[in-house]
Parts: C-alpha cells; sequence; structure tokens
C-alpha cells in the first residue's frame, strides 16, 4: 500500500470529511441527471418501447413528437429499396387538442400504428387485447395516470378530439406523459384526429434483417436524400428528440446548475481538508526537504491522496444513488441511471478531487526546512 | 558534481582509514577537511529591530568527527547549523563542503548537493504519524536515492536492526518511545548513507537514559560508519563523546575544544585566523574503524 494510501486509511476520521463531500457531489450529480434523463425519457417512449430500427420523417425532425407530415408512398420507397430492410410501415404522430367530456381542453399526443402482431409502431405497453379492441375506429387507449387530467373515470367514457368522438377501449400502465397524454390508436383513427390527408403520415419505420445494419442503411439514405428527409437508427433519434427538450426547455440546465453546485460544495471541501491535512505535516515534509528530497515528490503524494479521497468517495457514492433511485421508482419517479451518464459524473467528481489536491498544493509552498532550526 | 551518494566503503588497510567518494575517484580520509567556513555573518530583522545571529565566524570540521556546536539560547548555534547544512543563506562568508561552495550553487544543486551528501537529525521527531518506522526510512531511500520498493525495505530493515529496532519496523511513531523515535529519525537520516550529518538538538527532548543512547549512536556512527556529524546542543553531557566542540556566544565563536573522548583533558585550542587551517588529521583520528555491513 503506497504512503498516500496508508496516511489515508491511518486518518481516515481527518480525511472522512472530504470522501464524504466527494461522494456528495457523485450522489448529487447522478440523481439530478437521472431524474432529467428519467423526465425526458418520456418524450422517446415511442421509440424505445416499439421495435423499429429505422425511423424515416420529414426534413430536420427535431424530435419524434414534433414530426411533420410526409407522402407515404414516396417514403416508402426510399427505405423499402434498401436490400438490408426487411419490411416498412408507417407510423403516425401528433399533437391534437382533447375536449375534455365535462368541458375543457388538454394538449394530447396520439400515436397512431398498425395493429397486427408483428407490427413496428406499436409500443410493448399496448398488450394484443388492447390492439385488438383499437381496430375499431374512433376507439383509444391511454395511459391509466391520464385518467384524471383527461378528465375521465373509466373504460367506455367517451370524449372528442378536434370534433372526432373517441371511446377509450382499454388503458395501458407505465407510458407517462410530459407534454400532453398518449393517446394511442389505429393509423386509420390517428390520420382523422391528426387530420392528415390519405397520402399522408408522419414516419415510416423499418425493420432490419440484422438490426446492426441500420446504421449502415441510415448512412445510405443521408447520401442518397440529403436534407430531403430525416432519418435515424433507432438509439439515434431517442437520444436526439431527449436532447432537444433537454436543451429547449431549459430544465437541462436549471438540474445541471444544481448538480454544479454540488460539486462545487464537494470541491471546497475536499481541497479545505486536504490543505489542512497537508498543513498538518509541514514539519515532515520539511526534514524532506531538508534532505534534498525534490518539492515534486510531496505534491505527487498530495495529488495521489486528493484521488484516492476521489476514488473512495465516488464508490461509497453508488450504493446510495441506486439506493435512492430504487425509492424514487417506488414513488412513481423515473432516475434513468444511464451508464455513461454515471461514468460521466463519477469522471467529473473524480477531476472535481484531483482539481482539489492541487489547490491544496499552496500549503507545500510553506515547507521551509530553515524553520526547523529555529 | 559526481553523484557519490552511498558509502563506498573501502578501507585502506595500510592507514586503517575509511574512504568515502565525495567526487568520483577522490577518495575522503578521514581526518581531512570535510567542512570549512570562513567568515560567515547572519542577521535577522531590520533596523532597530536587527540582531546579528552570527557574527563573523570561521570553522573547520574534519571529516569523521562528532562535532558539537554548543552555546546557551541565542548564541546563534542553530543559525550556524542552516548556514553550514545549507538550509540557510548567509549575508556574507562562505562554506565550502567536499570541496564544493555550496552557497555558490543554485538552489538546484544545493538540493542536490544536501541530498547527495547530507542527512538532518532535528528536535522534534518530525516523522509522518500514518507511517510505520519502517516505511519513514523508505520513503527516504526511494525518493530520494530512487531505491526499489523491495530494495529500500531491505535496507530500511537492516539500518533498524542495527538502531537497535529489529522487530519493532511495523510499528507507528505513536506506539515507539521518545528514543526509540529519535532513532528512527537518526535511521531516516542514515538510509542515505550520507557523509554529513547535521543533528539540532537531538537529545532535548529525551531523559538522559535515552539521551546517552542517542549520543552513543551518533558517536558511534563516526567511528563505525566515517560519517561526520555537527550536532548543536546546549546539553554539557554531549560533550565527553564530541571530538571537537565549538562554543557561540551572542553570535561569535568564542572557543573550540577538543571533546574529552578524543583528549580526556580537554584541550581549548586558539582561534583561527579567518582563512586559516586547523590542526590537521593526525590530533584527532587515532582510532582505526571498520566497515560497516
Amino acid at each position: 500500500m503506497g504512503y498516500s494510501l496508508t496516511t489515508l486509511w491511518y486518518e481516515r476520521q481527518r480525511y472522512f470529511p472530504a470522501i464524504l463531500a466527494v461522494g456528495f457531489s457523485s450522489l448529487l450529480g447522478c440523481l439530478q441527471f437521472g431524474l432529467l434523463l428519467g423526465l425526458f425519457a418520456i418524450v422517446s417512449i415511442p421509440i424505445d418501447n416499439s421495435r423499429a430500427d429505422i425511423w424515416l420523417g420529414a426534413p430536420q425532425a427535431l424530435s419524434v413528437d414534433l414530426g411533420r407530415p410526409i407522402r407515404e408512398s414516396q417514403a416508402v420507397d426510399r427505405l423499402a429499396s434498401n436490400p438490408e430492410v426487411d419490411r416498412c410501415e408507417t407510423y403516425l404522430q401528433g399533437f391534437a387538442y382533447w375536449a375534455k367530456p365535462n368541458g375543457g381542453m388538454e394538449l394530447c399526443m396520439v400515436m397512431g400504428c398498425r395493429l397486427d402482431d408483428s407490427s413496428l409502431g406499436r409500443i410493448k405497453q399496448l398488450t394484443p387485447e388492447l390492439h385488438h379492441q383499437l381496430t375499431e375506429p374512433g376507439s383509444i387507449v391511454v395511459d391509466e395516470s391520464d385518467l384524471s387530467r383527461l378528465g375521465l373515470k373509466n373504460i367506455g367514457d367517451t370524449a372528442e378530439i378536434v370534433g372526432n368522438r373517441v371511446r377509450v377501449v382499454g388503458l395501458t400502465k407505465g407510458v407517462k406523459s410530459l407534454a400532453g397524454p398518449y393517446v394511442m390508436c389505429s393509423v386509420t383513427t390517428a390520420r382523422s384526429l391528426l387530420r392528415l390527408m390519405p397520402e399522408q403520415i408522419t414516419y415510416v419505420l423499418g425493420k432490419c434483417h440484422d438490426p446492426a445494419d441500420a446504421p449502415k442503411v441510415v448512412a445510405r439514405l443521408r447520401a442518397q436524400h440529403g436534407t430531403d428527409i430525416s432519418v435515424f437508427a433507432a438509439d439515434e433519434f431517442s437520444f436526439r428528440s431527449r436532447w432537444h427538450w433537454l436543451t429547449k426547455t431549459k430544465a437541462g440546465f436549471a438540474l445541471g446548475y444544481a448538480a454544479v453546485l454540488g460539486l462545487l460544495v464537494g470541491a471546497v471541501v475536499t481541497s479545505q481538508t486536504l490543505y489542512a491535512a497537508t498543513a498538518a505535516s509541514l514539519r515532515e515534509f520539511a526534514v524532506l526537504r531538508a534532505m534534498g528530497i525534490p518539492r515534486w515528490r510531496m505534491s505527487v503524494m498530495v495529488m495521489t491522496q486528493a484521488s484516492w479521497v476521489g476514488v473512495v468517495g465516488v464508490l461509497l457514492s453508488f450504493p446510495a444513488i441506486y439506493g435512492l433511485s430504487k425509492v424514487a421508482d417506488i414513488y412513481g419517479v423515473q432516475v434513468l441511471l444511464d451508464w455513461r451518464m454515471v461514468a460521466s459524473v463519477s469522471g467529473i467528481t473524480l477531476v472535481m478531487a484531483v482539481l482539489s489536491g492541487l489547490y491544496a498544493l499552496r500549503s507545500l509552498k510553506y515547507v521551509e526546512p530553515a524553520l526547523l532550526l529555529r | 558534481m559526481s553523484n557519490p551518494r552511498y558509502f563506498c566503503g573501502s578501507l585502506n588497510q595500510s592507514s586503517g582509514v575509511i574512504e568515502r567518494l565525495y567526487n568520483e575517484g577522490e577518495p575522503l580520509r578521514l581526518g581531512e577537511t570535510i567542512m570549512q567556513a570562513d567568515n560567515l555573518t547572519r542577521g535577522f530583522g531590520t533596523g532597530s529591530q536587527f540582531t546579528l545571529a552570527v557574527d563573523h565566524v570561521s570553522l573547520e570540521v574534519l571529516s569523521g568527527q562528532f562535532v558539537l556546536i554548543m552555546g546557551p539560547s541565542g548564541s546563534g548555534k542553530s543559525t550556524m547549523l542552516a548556514i553550514l547544512s545549507g538550509l540557510l543563506k548567509p549575508d556574507s562568508g562562505s562554506v565550502y563542503c567536499l570541496g564544493e561552495n555550496i552557497w555558490s550553487l543554485t538552489d538546484i544543486e544545493r538540493e542536490q548537493f544536501r541530498l547527495d551528501h547530507c542527512g538532518f537529525i532535528f528536535q522534534g521527531y518530525n516523522l509522518f504519524s500514518a507511517l510505520s518506522a519502517r516505511q519513514q526510512l523508505e520513503m527516504v531511500a526511494t525518493w530520494g536515492n530512487h531505491f526499489s520498493q523491495q530494495e529500500a525495505r531491505l535496507r530500511a530493515d537492516g539500518l533498524l536492526e542495527r538502531l537497535g529496532l529489529g522487530g519493532k519496523g511495523h510499528l507507528r511513531p505513536s506506539e515507539l518511545s521518545g528514543g526509540e523515535k529519535q532513532r528512527v529519525a537518526i535511521g531516516r537520516a542514515l538510509i542515505k548513507n550520507p557523509n554529513l550529518l547535521f543533528a539540532d538538538e537531538p537529545t532535548s527532548a529525551l531523559d538522559w537514559t535515552h539521551g546517552e543512547e542517542v549520543v552513543k549512536l551518533l558517536r558511534h556512527l563516526t567511528r563505525e560508519e566515517g560519517a561526520t556529524v555537527v550536532c548543536v546542543t546546549h546539553d554539557p553531557r554531549l560533550v565527553p563523546f564530541a571530538d571537537r566542540v565549538f562554543h557561540m556566544e551572542d553570535g561569535h565563536l568564542v572557543r573550540q575544544s577538543y571533546g574529552y573522548m578524543s583528549h580526556p583533558e580537554e584541550a581549548v585550542l586558539p582561534l583561527p585566523e579567518p582563512g586559516e587551517i586547523l590542526p590537521g588529521p593526525g590530533d584527532v583520528v587515532t582510532f582505526r574503524p571498520r566497515i560497516a555491513p
């Protein structure tokens, strides 16, 4: 065990506040960003819960919920002409106004997909029983969590969407909404609710023989059609949709600001703890300096201590992060702990700890061997 | 400057002296001048607060000796030690150490000089509380001499054994007595095998039983290891162990004498004129040291 780690262990009570501060920074960062990802994962529910590998839509599609009408035949031809694509199907999605049975309006997100068992656009929460019921024109399914928001009480209730009468034939679980509740229906019903012409759709979805070919097909279509279309692999479109709302709403910045504050608190506590610990050993360091040991050796020791404080703090924060995310889940709040996000926050926290070590190095400036001889 | 650091350990059978290399190919024999200070002056403060801590002091130290600098508090002895050891720049004067004028070197060169040749023992033990006795020594060996961890450990264990701390290498300072802690501090100073060992009141924090142990150890180092020890103290009980004693008062070198060990009848030597060379090796080197393992 190195001198830094030995010191850290032996004087763990001294270093504990720094470790705690680092752990707190990591915890706060991960939970804040996890909450954010969980919140905006709602936007990409249609992508993440369907089976399509490729999404093709109108030019400059910023997010899946902001799709504009395109010509069905042309879009399908473009996607289907690729040999890697097994099959294509149409998909409709867009905002519409929901007139509550007891008065009042609500914005809702209409999703229209094919209803057969092999449908690409049907989200997994839409069970076979539900999609059979949706074959009847004007029938819709909403999520149970949105009932009161839509002014509904039970299955069988009716309402109006832009003048079209709709009837709730079933409820899903876990299809949460952000801007407006999801309203799931057939392509035919959706076309009338979104007031689209017979030839108009929002997206063409594609399934590849081998899902791994999706990026290749996407790249080819982009090369062929440039800015005439938007085409994405499912993962890419999902991320794009979330990122759009994350940046557009500024919610990301608000939560990010809180996470940065957490990092600052961690940095201040860590640097002060390391500074105090180093200052407490000034006489010992001075002996080494007297004997000609170069100052950089001591700097490396302090920086190694800072790194260990960072590593231990981050490692200790993981159980707390996962524990608290489970607690949030119980209360219906989704904290999405994507490994890339957790790795990034951990990395940033570690860098913060190391930078705190740099700040603490200033105490070594006071190492003066001649003082030992007074 | 070469990089001689380690005790070459060759014994000149004909003359019976340990040779330490201080420049490549130039052995330093016991009893030769290892350090010469000329006309050193050092003051502190400004204006009415100005105090001259060292006032035109010249002295010479011979290799392989145990030398004391004595005097009452405020006599300038610690300042003198700081100047001689390259830690505190004098206002004027020069210090030649192993042939180098150490105060004409750059800071980095002087640091390297200390790394190559000097060990220090201070009044407080100044040991890292978290590290074991062995680690205190290893740290200097690995950081200063670039030994591998394994090599440093072997050297540290060997040295602790010789210092009477065999089997205690795993103990931390809080688990050691005052005398043991000072011996660890001595070990830390010795692990580099320095030509010069500077000690500042090494016994002041110890009772005489432990203090005597430490002094005997320092004395032993000069005899067995061929090191030169320059020790600052105000404790007259150390005199019997010294080869030479420099007495300071109010920043002046007022007297120098032989220690009882070399000359049981303490002989007061005349103060040298600036630049004058003191009596040669034959005066004091009366022992036949052996090589340390």
